[in-house]
């Protein structure tokens, strides 16, 4: 395009110039379902290049010469509407939200909302009424089997525990993997707050928000969609967009559903009378005498009976919002309680938001966006530990009761008395946030606006541990106590300067801008023990006192910029450049620099491709860019340290860490080709991309020789690659103008990721199951792979890895699978006709393995003197049998052989929702005053499909371990739920 | 046309103004200060600093995988004292010497090891240039700097290295402090050089360390005792016998005429270098040998056959410090019993250098009456009764009998059982809880534990001890 061209449209946009007879046209465009205001909508007389938009009350004026002139109406979202003047002054109209799939607005960083069909980069949409009303504590658990290449795993069923999120498969190894939340358009904090060590399970942050307050969740892929986000984009980004006010009569939300949770399947442990018979056979199979009687009358405790329970669910959710010309509303509160299927657990939020936007003057747009959350959360030992409540109905011998004769509680060495650990300790977590933003936007002349914006995110974790001296720790020393106090604050200040340009078919929005922010973390500890009774629980009555506290923080300062073109609305192009600091790199590299490019073609809009019967639409899609990781490393990474160390009362220091003044950015550079097809009249959608993520420069902690007096150094050290295959599929199946709607979505992903290179292969977690190796990849199991069992002798079999003939525990090791699916995704399916509605909602995973580790420790042939599983029964009795499960001797239970065959498939498919409602009848409904109302049922996790022996395919008992998946190990399963609800709109 | 009109320029202006106060700030969130820690040159910069490092140091030697747990529990897990009852590996593995290169806890000691020398040469590289010092403060430093080094490197030796004349032929791998905070890859030194480096740093220790009566910190007396240690390790008996003179004859240690009050009182007369712990700074070892039902862990406990052997004479006051595990009906040791994890550590008593002393007059056969006299000196504050041994090779015996009881899970068993090259004969056929079959210690290469696998990978200079290659 000619640069002369382009200053002369620009002009004509500002210059009216005077014709003829000069006719004012006044009017006003209305949503056609709820009859508010349209704000933004852009008026042209047809076949010129005069317009305008509507104002913030939906009105426009302008002028025409012509008095049976044409008035295009076109708004993003919406149908496009034309209307003849026909001599009139004053017009209104009604634009309807379009059905047109091609059409949907998806929101992109820094750019607002676009057009799905200009868009050059892989963005996957979670809309509002996709997840309404199903109780999930937290956003990022509903964007499961949601979005394709976007794998969510709940690690267990802890209500408002934690999820682990992959965008695009795992890409880094010391550093984060989770993607960047953008609440608003401002970070939010997302990392685990809880400074308890209770075991592997961690607590999840995203959980302090509503998600009933959601409008819709974006998720940005790739390179193109995500360089604006520049150093912390590598592992995607979510774009979360809360629901506003608009101009429109007032309406009121009202919510409700109410629900019971129950475990879908109970520890798989032996009873009294089976424990005895093995343990016979034990002692049998060594020669000694048996030590058990009559093992046919043997106690039978159930140990996991009294410390489950069927757990309530409650939400409550009111809303109102609306507005006038001057300013819009959108205030909500919600009150969620989740009781876990473990006594004494549970999860308890209440929120508030207050979304408001003001136009005081012409041009000036200002708002405020403002969630206050209260959270508590009553919390187990669980998830690998051995104080944990679920952990001890696995380990504890069924033949003996809870209690001793005198009352006291009945205990094995080392592992906590269920019920003991369930009722004998409080552990509590209450959570304040604070998550504000105050911008205002300015639009100095037509298209060119300033946003500037700063937004303040506060949480305030208060945390209690209280064992009392029944309990295992407590014993000892009379009770221990815990105080934990976190107080998380973060500032980011940023100016967007916009420009947008639309003339001839040109269409420019292009914008730069500036980001700052500020994190500090501080945390007090004290702990006390010997308290004077059980009944006493602050420390001020403890006997020792300890305390401790600690401080950290980090600065981002970045620079970016971006260019959006398209013309025609076929030829696409995309141009980011982000520039950012980072406080936690070292004096020589810390700034890096992040650009992208994205390209589309729509050639559904070349003259050669009309016309093509079904296929309404294709758009091809290319991008390349370069993103940044940051996170997940220390503050201070960079720097050679020296921390506290003192010795008995003298104040003393210790060196903590060595310097790296070399320390830089990870960075990831991805490649995406995609296309998309709109069928039927875009009726259907499918988009269907190929990306490759290579990530080099890994933040690596690498091992150096322990005689420098450090176990290692954080350097830029190893590559990492993902690559895979995302289809997502949406369709209107039966059509707009079918009674009975059917709208189908399915997203299927494959994801293959590669450790390209490595300092030094090492093993890692409890008894280094896991290996990461060069050529290897992430969650590989390392285990002794285990042939069979001799149907003869009844002794355990292993592959020879080294060859040399016989089997030893150092060298007859591999790695032999891994946790990471072939492929994974969701289909839902949701029909309507007259007042009812029945969706379901499936998730699915294939291929992946799941490591059972509790059979690792209840599979003990004889070894332990505690419960076995009932996989134990499957054991080698006689010559002839055939079974994986060897003869119960000492040998063939070495505490030392890590047998392959715990390793399951852990392939899934699941209802992860069913949802059936009705509609009054509008006519009804208004009688009673409501302008709608719909009852529901709805069950989740209503069954699984998989051959997983487990508790739950899904879990992962060391979350607080970013290098380890697909294990289970004492988690609290997730539970089924059933419940009803009602919505009801005045 | 008038595109910008004055309330634009305005604006304009204000939006550059704003943009320039933003673009100020942008310095100060890149410059983030660390507060919990703090970089080297701040750390370390004055007299009262300077102190603080030297603190650090022991707070380095008490560690859990160090004196404060790990360390003690490798010598008396792998000798015939203690045996691994828990579900762990690295304590089974060092039980029935079957380590591996990725025993953890092998691992942790070896790079704690490090750590504390690598305090030890900050001390050394940083104490001589600090100007507000007098001389006798920053002899103290360097002085306890090299105790701790030279400890340090005895330890790493006897765990890795190699006893002269008994097995082994490496040493350590040295981390001099001019190499300090370089990633640098040594190789290890002769089994002889390591030696002699153990021996110079406690020469320089005695030189520069006063007499005090401080026994949680290293003394002059302190580095007499352990080169007295050193002397029996090299069959140098003449040193060794000049050495433990020399701390017998300081006032400042004398026998405890209570063997249980040892460990109840802290830093009685008998200590002559004690780490001290207390609830902030709490020792991790009564945690491991404590059942459960005491609020310990109780993943390790006492062969039987040990503590049958503690118990053959019934007045033998060390007997009664062992107790039964209800459960499983297993001894565990009461050395180590402050509920709260407060017990001290223990690393040179008094009474060691009466054995010394004893073994190193008995094998010389310089004197032999002198022998029988120190070594009755021990028995006698035990309780049993003296004995009248008059030949050297059954005195020799009789001496490193009494050790093994004398020192019960303090640490010394396994290295004193090699070193003597008793271990053959105690380590037959001792029954463990854990195992149907009973365990023996056959190779001698066996008595030196694995290099970890980490160093092996990380270090290309590095070369396995021969069990493990």
């Amino acid at each position: 395009m000619k640069p002369k061209l382009i200053l002369l449209c620009f002009l004509l946009q500002f210059g009216q110039l005077a014709r003829g007879q000069v006719k004012t046209i006044t009017g006003m465009v209305l949503d056609g379902s709820d009859k508010s205001a349209l704000p933004g909508v852009s008026v042209l007389i047809k076949g010129t290049t005069q317009g305008t938009k509507t104002g913030t009350n939906g009105k426009f004026q302008l002028q025409t010469g012509s008095t049976n002139a044409i008035l295009v109406f076109t708004f993003l979202g919406y149908e496009t509407k034309e209307v003849s003047i026909a001599g009139q002054s004053q017009i209104s109209v009604q634009l309807n939200a379009t059905e047109n799939l091609m059409e949907e607005v998806v929101i992109t960083g820094y750019g607002g909302p676009q057009s799905r069909r200009t868009v050059t980069s892989a963005i996957s949409q979670v809309k509002a009424e996709e997840i309404a009303n199903i109780p999930a504590s937290s956003s990022d658990q509903l964007l499961q089997g949601r979005a394709s290449g976007v794998q969510v795993n709940s690690n267990s069923g802890t209500p408002g525990g934690g999820v682990s999120v992959r965008i695009r498969g795992t890409s880094s190894i010391n550093a984060s993997s989770e993607p960047l939340y953008i609440i608003d358009g401002i970070p939010m904090q997302s990392n685990n707050l809880s400074g308890l060590s209770i075991g592997g399970g961690i607590t999840n942050p995203m959980a302090d928000i509503n998600p009933a307050d959601i409008a819709s969740m974006e998720v940005l892929k790739d390179a193109s969609a995500t360089a604006i986000y520049g150093a912390r984009a590598a592992n995607g980004v979510v774009l979360i967009t809360t629901k506003r006010g608009a101009n429109k009569k007032a309406t009121i939300n009202v919510g409700a559903y109410m629900g019971a949770q129950e475990i879908t399947k109970k520890p798989g442990v032996v009873d009294g009378p089976t424990f005895e018979m093995l343990m016979n056979e034990v002692a049998e199979n060594a020669g000694n005498n048996a030590p058990y009687g009559s093992p046919a009358n043997a106690l039978n405790t159930d140990w996991a009976t009294p410390i489950l329970r069927t757990g309530q669910l409650r939400n409550l959710d009111l809303s109102i919002s609306g507005g006038g010309e001057k300013m819009r509303y959108m205030i909500s509160g919600n009150n969620f309680l989740q009781e876990g299927i473990l006594k004494n657990s549970d999860f308890n939020r209440t929120t508030a938001r207050i979304n408001l936007d003001f136009t005081p003057v012409d041009k000036l747009n200002m708002g405020t966006s403002v969630l206050y959350s209260n959270n508590s959360r009553k919390r187990l030992r669980n998830d690998d530990n051995i104080s944990g409540g679920l952990e001890g109905t696995f380990f504890y011998p069924p033949n003996r009761g809870i209690y001793n004769e005198d009352g006291t509680y009945f205990k094995i060495p080392t592992f906590e008395n269920p019920l003991a650990a369930i009722n004998e300790t409080t552990i509590g977590m209450e959570t304040n946030r604070f998550l504000g933003t105050v911008f205002a936007e300015y639009e100095f002349i037509p298209n060119l606006k300033l946003k500037s914006n700063f937004s303040f995110d506060y949480s305030n974790v208060a945390e209690r541990v209280y064992d009392n001296s029944k309990t295992n720790s407590g014993s000892a020393v009379g009770g221990v106590a815990q105080r934990l106090g976190t107080n998380n604050s973060n500032w980011v200040q940023e100016n967007v300067l916009s420009y947008r340009f639309n003339s001839a078919g040109h269409n420019l929005n292009a914008l730069v801008g500036t980001s700052f922010q500020q994190s500090r973390t501080d945390v007090a500890t004290s702990t006390g023990q010997g308290f004077p009774s059980d009944a006493f629980q602050e420390i001020v009555a403890a006997a020792v006192l300890r305390s401790t506290s600690t401080s950290t923080g980090y600065g981002i300062a970045s620079f970016f910029s971006r260019i959006d073109y398209n013309y025609q609305s076929k030829y696409l192009l995309t141009m980011n450049l982000r520039r950012d600091g980072s406080s936690r790199f070292g004096s020589k590299n810390k700034w890096g620099t992040f650009p992208s490019v994205g390209l589309g073609w729509v050639l559904s809009e070349e003259s050669f491709m009309k016309n093509l019967g079904f296929l309404s639409t294709v758009k091809l899609r290319g991008s390349y860019g370069v993103t940044g990781n940051q996170s997940g490393i220390n503050d201070f990474q960079s720097l050679g340290l020296w921390g506290g160390g003192a010795y008995a009362d003298l104040a003393g220091i210790a060196p903590t860490q060595l310097a790296n003044p070399n320390l830089k950015w990870e960075t990831t550079n991805q490649l995406d080709i995609g296309i998309e097809f709109g069928l039927l009249k875009d009726r259907m959608h499918i988009d269907i991309d190929y990306y490759n993520k290579h990530t080099k420069d890994l933040l690596l902690a690498v091992s150096i020789p322990r005689t420098t007096g450090f176990d290692q150094l954080f350097q830029n050290y190893g590559e990492m690659r993902n690559r895979g295959i995302e289809l997502g599929i949406n369709a209107d199946v039966l059509g707009p103008d079918s009674k009975f709607k059917w709208d189908l979505s399915f997203n299927i992903a494959t994801n293959k990721n590669k450790i390209l290179r490595l300092a030094a292969p090492f093993n890692i977690y409890n008894r280094d199951i896991y290996r990461y190796e060069e050529g290897g990849e992430m969650f590989s199991f390392y285990l002794h792979p285990q042939t069979g069992v001799n149907p003869e002798t009844g002794d355990i079999e292993f592959e020879d890895v080294d060859g040399n003939g016989e089997f030893d525990v150092n060298n007859d090791r591999r790695i032999v699978g891994s946790a990471n699916p072939d492929f994974f995704g969701g289909i839902t399916n949701s029909f309507k006709w007259k007042g009812f509605d029945l969706s379901f909602f499936l998730q699915y995973m294939y291929g992946n393995e799941q490591l059972h580790w509790n059979r690792f420790f209840q599979e003990h042939g004889g070894t332990r003197s505690t419960n076995f599983s009932i996989s134990q029964l499957d054991r080698w009795q006689q010559p002839g049998d055939i079974t994986m499960v060897p003869r119960m001797t000492a040998n063939n239970y070495a505490s030392d052989i890590r047998p392959s065959r715990f390793l399951e498939n852990g392939s899934y498919m699941r209802l992860k929702n069913i949802t059936f409602g009705y509609n009054l009848p509008v006519s009804f409904a208004s009688k009673i005053g409501m302008s709608s109302a719909r009852i529901y049922v709805s069950g989740q996790n209503v069954f699984t499909i998989t051959d997983y022996s487990g508790l739950d395919p899904e879990l992962t008992g060391t979350a607080s371990n970013t290098l380890t998946q697909g294990i289970e190990f004492y988690s609290m399963p997730q539970p089924r739920t059933f419940m009803a609800g009602i919505n009801l709109n005045f | 046309m008038k595109i910008i009109n004055h309330g634009i320029a305005k604006h304009l202006v204000l939006a550059i103004f704003t943009a320039c106060c933003v673009l100020s700030a942008c310095d100060g969130v890149l410059n983030q200060e660390p507060r919990n820690e703090l970089s080297e040159e701040i750390a370390i910069s004055d007299a009262r600093s300077a102190a603080a490092a030297v603190a650090g140091l022991y707070n380095q030697l008490q560690d859990a995988n160090y004196y404060g747990r790990n360390f003690l529990i490798m010598s008396d897990v792998s000798s015939n004292q203690g045996q691994s009852i828990g579900t762990w590996d690295f304590y089974r593995e060092m039980d029935t010497y079957q380590n591996s290169t990725g025993n953890t806890e092998i691992g942790y000691f070896y790079s704690r090891a490090y750590r504390t020398i690598y305090v030890a040469n900050t001390i050394l590289n940083i104490v001589p240039g600090l100007s507000d010092l007098t001389e006798t403060q920053r002899s103290t430093m360097l002085g306890e700097a090299y105790f701790v080094r030279g400890l340090t490197y005895f330890d790493l030796l006897r765990t890795f290295g190699g006893y002269p004349g008994i097995v082994g032929t490496m040493g350590f791998a040295p981390a001099a402090e001019s190499e300090r905070g370089q990633l640098t890859s040594p190789a290890r030194l002769s089994l002889s050089e390591s030696y002699a480096m153990v021996e110079a740093n406690l020469l320089q220790a005695e030189s520069l360390l006063p007499s005090s009566a401080n026994r949680s910190r290293a003394s002059k007396a302190a580095a007499q005792a352990l080169l007295s240690r050193l002397y029996l390790y090299t069959k140098d008996f003449a040193s060794c016998i000049r050495y433990s003179d020399m701390v017998i004859n300081d006032d400042n240690y004398t026998l405890n005429p209570s063997y249980t009050d040892i460990f109840t009182t802290k830093l009685s007369t008998e200590s002559v270098f004690e780490l001290t712990f207390n609830n902030a700074d709490q020792s991790g070892i009564r945690n491991w040998y404590f059942p459960t039902s005491q609020g310990g862990r109780g993943d390790l406990a006492c062969h039987t056959s040990f503590v049958e052997k503690a118990r053959m004479d019934a007045d033998d006051i060390r007997g009664t410090l062992y107790a039964v595990e209800p459960s499983q009906g297993v001894y565990y040791p009461t050395k180590y019993n402050k509920s709260g994890n407060i017990d001290n550590i223990h690393v040179i008593r008094i009474a060691e250098m009466y054995l010394n002393r004893a073994e190193a007059k008995a094998r010389s056969g310089t004197d032999l009456p002198g022998a029988l006299a120190d070594l009755n000196s021990i028995r006698n504050r035990a309780g049993v009764q003296q004995l009248q041994l008059t030949d050297a090779a059954g005195l020799t015996e009789a001496i490193w009998a009494e050790q093994q009881l004398e020192f019960a899970f303090e640490g010394h068993s396994f290295f004193d059982l090699v070193r003597t090259e008793k271990i053959f004969d105690v380590m037959q056929d001792v029954p463990r809880l854990n195992s149907p079959t009973s365990i023996s210690f056959t190779d001698i290469e066996r008595a030196l534990f694995p290099i970890p696998l980490f160093e092996i990978n990380a270090n290309s200079n590095m070369v396995q001890n021969p069990a493990y290659q």
